[in-house]
């Protein structure tokens, strides 16, 4: 393969920033499990990380984290084969089904997440 | 009278015997009928310019997938890109990516037909059937589950498509697993439990990560990474699953 290679076409260019939006991911997901760990001792001692360098950092994660699993979720219409009646639910309907899963899932860790914070 | 349209045609030689890297070598040829596909304009120059380039093809229409080759850096079957979608700009024609070259146009294949033999793409059944045994009935459902994937017709556009195939030629590739698919969810089948070494390998469908331009450029919609990702999910189920390690 030529250097570069996947600079050539589209595709291959969206598919290598699909794989690296995880990287920038798992550092701030190691992040946020130190904040956790630094967070035990109570609310007294605990001060948040919050400095602008690292807000910007959060929302550009934030970002890669929903161009990530938007293009996970809508490739489930190619990964998921269910028949109902010998006939094969239209692949729109699984990806439409798993969107409404993730934004349940976002609501209920949401709920969560404030309500024990409070 | 008009005069007829030129249009002029790179094509890659290569004589393993005397070059030691390829080179284009550039034709002009004319353009005179707007049908005229890529491997007409090759045709052309072998019959009237130089019958010294080669070439496969066979059945010119899109059947045989024997006239795969890069057409401006993308995989096509020659015999259905047409010359009116490129001119006036000139139109760069090389072998199929990521395969070795026998000679300028002409890809060695063999790694594929490794392949394609060890997923066993034939219907196995535990026990032989004997001839005088009847016919095996299948519904329509039963043969929508496994058509499109009976679509390939080996052109290895997949493969030069891919680029982890590129990186790593050990991969199985798109078009075996797809044929390997085709025949696991066959209803008539019983060699699951046969291919699933090959497939579930660490060379088999975990290597793929989901680039997704073998289905882009598959000429007969077989969709290869679609049946990657779904055995990729019954290997997962038939392990995770009590009652999935089902043969
Ligand atoms: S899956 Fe499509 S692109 Fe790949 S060999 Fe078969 S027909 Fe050609
Ligand atoms: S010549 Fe047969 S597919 Fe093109």
């Amino acid at each position: 393969m030529p250097r570069g290679w996947w600079t050539r076409r589209s595709n291959y260019f969206w598919y290598i920033v699909r794989e690296f939006t995880s990287l920038p991911l798992a550092l701030w997901l190691l992040w946020f499990l130190l904040e956790i760990r630094r967070a035990q001792d109570g609310p007294s001692g605990y001060h948040p990380h919050s400095s602008l360098g690292f807000v910007i950092f959060s929302v550009i994660v934030l970002l890669f984290a929903l161009y990530h699993s938007v293009t996970f979720l809508s490739l489930a219409g190619a990964i998921l084969h269910f028949n109902v009646a010998d006939r094969p639910i239209p692949s729109q309907l699984i990806v439409l089904s798993q969107f409404a899963a993730w934004a349940a899932a976002s609501v209920v860790v949401g709920f969560v997440l404030i309500y024990f914070a409070r | 009278m008009t005069a007829t349209k030129r249009i002029t045609i790179k094509a890659t030689r290569f004589d393993p015997d005397k070059d030691e890297k390829p080179r284009l070598q550039t034709y002009e040829i004319p353009f005179s009928d707007d049908s005229m596909v890529v491997l007409d304009a090759l045709n052309y120059i072998k019959g009237h310019v130089d019958g010294s380039l080669s070439y496969r093809w066979s059945c010119r229409m899109g059947i045989c997938g024997s006239c795969g080759m890069m057409v401006d850096g993308v995989p096509k079957l020659t015999c259905n890109a047409f010359l009116r979608d490129h001119w006036p700009r000139p139109i760069t024609v090389e072998p199929l990516n990521n395969f070795p070259v026998i000679r300028d146009l002409v890809i060695d294949m063999d790694d594929f037909m490794h392949k394609l033999k060890a997923i066993k793409p034939w219907v196995i059944r535990k026990q032989p059937v004997p001839l005088g045994g009847g016919a095996f009935v299948q519904t329509t459902a039963q043969i929508d589950e496994f058509r499109q994937f009976s679509q390939c017709i080996n052109c290895m556009l997949c493969y030069a498509a891919c680029p982890v195939y590129g990186l790593n030629n050990e991969f199985l590739g798109p078009a075996a697993i797809a044929l390997a698919r085709r025949y696991n969810v066959d209803s008539r089948d019983e060699g699951l439990g046969q291919r699933l070494p090959v497939l579930a390998d660490a060379e088999g469908v975990w290597e793929c990560s989901f680039v997704g331009e073998c289905s882009v450029v598959c000429p007969k919609g077989v969709d290869p990474a679609k049946a990657i990702q779904q055995t990729k999910l019954d290997t997962t189920m038939r392990f995770v699953l009590p009652f999935g390690n089902r043969d």
